[in-house]
């Protein structure tokens, strides 16, 4: 690759690229990501789209709040199993709501860590309107931030909703 | 505190980065190609049954590990490592470590590394930062793929360490205890080189080498049925872009950083038929880029019927053979030296 050809300007994301340099020589140049700056906007229009999509079958009762979480992490149910210290069987039954109604408390708070999220957002989704269409680049636009902060209870969290005064 | 000393750079990939950053802070100079090429680290591998992947993925090096592993036995690095089952006494001994200045290199879920943008972290328990500081709650992070030092909070970077599933890291960290004055590269770089093309035409699985790469522009063509939809498929598909690109490979899948190293080792051996093979491997390289670019655009427009994708698999299969005709070339040449 000639380094004429490797140089894209996208500040975000940075990486290393080797090429061919002016004069000949073979090294490395640190460049933007193409697709980042090029597609980043159709990758979170499908995240945004395969989010509503499964918050909506939750609603519904369609699917369960693991069944959610599994996919939004690109998870199987093997290496769910594994990250979450649950069998299996388990995992498998869990995606079931009629089973899903018997889960443990221990079994949730599991899920919570492999998901990293507190475990009352198994329960709930916190949607801000105006925020879901930002990508994190817009962070600082944002009108509205949602902190969750743990506390020393595992099965409690504070969600604090404050004005972006930037 | 912080090692002041530590000299901090992007590099093209996380493991021969950090493993060149901790060979030159302990005094030895070489360069990041080298120490691809030295660690045998080229490979491609088309996975589609592991039982851990929720989609069939391509791998374009070596095991996480292995490239380390056969620097250590290749060369006189003497190299310390560790694992822990209890994630106290991890964080103890890292503590200890970067107390006596010495830096340590972890193995981690990258999904953690929250000073990386949010739409590059996946879970992938094979990322290798470099610890170099702590202060207060936060440790001080030398990451390949970050252009300035970075901080983590400490239960952030055990949540990284001790993440489980597939590869999970266990704790995992290295150090160097010492390094030789110099590296006999003249009577490895062949053995180096032989083992790569072992890897890439040798007696293989057919997952594995020039076979994986056919196998992966035939497999190709049944991702349809087994995608959620069509932007499922767009995603799987734009992901080899990424794949190829973004996750530190330097570039057309490793390919631009593989050329480096037969530049220098060129250089080195003093053997013009190495740099023609390096400009060979350069070419190859572009040609994966293409790919790349191909396949980010027909995802990114959903043109994804199979005429499509009987295409890009075309543009792979050239590869496959592009890298066949090279390796038994460089087969040849290697023989001669």
């Amino acid at each position: 690759m000639k380094e004429k050809d490797a140089y894209i300007e996208y500040e975000p994301q940075q990486l290393i690229m080797y090429v061919e340099k002016e004069d000949g020589t073979f090294g490395p140049i640190q460049t933007g990501s193409f697709i980042s700056k090029n597609y980043l906007d159709d990758f979170w229009e499908k995240m945004l789209k395969l989010r509503k999509s499964l918050l909506e079958q939750l609603k519904n009762n369609e699917i369960t709040c693991v069944y959610f979480y599994k996919i939004i992490h690109d998870f199987n149910d093997v290496e769910l199993a594994r990250r979450a210290g649950i069998p299996i069987y388990k995992v498998k039954k869990h995606q079931k709501v009629k089973s899903f109604k018997n889960i443990k408390l221990l079994d949730l708070q599991k899920y919570a860590y492999a998901f990293d999220v507190p475990v009352s957002n198994l329960f709930q989704a916190v949607v801000v309107d105006d925020n879901e269409n930002r990508a994190e680049t817009e962070l600082e636009k944002q009108p509205i931030i949602v902190k969750q902060i743990k506390t020393d209870n595992p099965n409690l969290v504070i969600t604090k909703i404050e004005v972006n005064k930037k | 505190m912080i090692i002041e000393s530590f000299n901090h750079k992007m590099a093209a990939h996380c493991e021969s980065g950090t493993l060149t950053a901790l060979i030159k802070h302990k005094g030895l100079e070489i360069k990041e190609p080298m120490i691809f090429g030295l660690g045998s680290g080229m490979y491609f591998g088309y996975l589609s049954r592991t039982p851990n992947l929720s989609f069939p993925m391509f791998i374009l090096r070596t095991k996480p590990g292995k490239l380390r592993k056969k620097i250590a036995k290749r060369t006189d690095i003497k190299f310390i490592t560790q694992k822990f089952k209890d994630q106290e006494k991890a964080e103890q001994e890292l503590d200890r470590l970067i107390g006596e200045d010495i830096p340590v290199a972890c193995q981690v879920d990258f999904y953690y590394m929250d000073y990386i943008p949010q739409w590059e972290r996946v879970h992938a328990n094979i990322h290798f930062i470099t610890i170099i500081g702590k202060e207060g709650d936060e440790y001080i992070v030398s990451d390949s793929y970050y252009p300035k030092l970075a901080r983590i909070h400490k239960d952030k970077l055990r949540k990284a360490r001790f993440a489980g599933g597939y590869l999970a890291p266990k704790g995992f960290m290295y150090y160097i205890e010492s390094v030789p004055e110099s590296i006999d590269y003249k009577q490895l770089i062949p053995v180096a080189i032989k083992n790569t093309i072992n890897n890439m035409i040798g007696v293989q699985p057919p997952f594995i080498g020039v076979r994986g790469i056919r196998t992966f522009a035939k497999k190709l063509q049944g991702w349809p049925k087994l995608t959620r939809d069509v932007d499922h498929l767009s995603h799987e598909v734009m992901k080899i872009n990424v794949f190829l690109e973004d996750q530190g490979t330097g570039g057309g899948g490793f390919r631009f950083l593989y050329a480096t190293f037969l530049r220098q080792a060129s250089e080195i051996l003093n053997n013009k038929e190495l740099d023609e093979m390096s400009k060979k491997m350069m070419e190859i390289g572009d040609g994966w880029r293409n790919i790349s670019y191909f396949a980010a655009k027909i995802g990114k427009n959903r043109d994804l019927e199979s005429d499509r994708l009987q295409e890009l698999g075309q543009l792979i299969n050239e590869r496959a053979e592009a890298e066949d005709k090279f390796y038994n070339e460089l087969k040849t040449v290697v023989n001669n030296i």
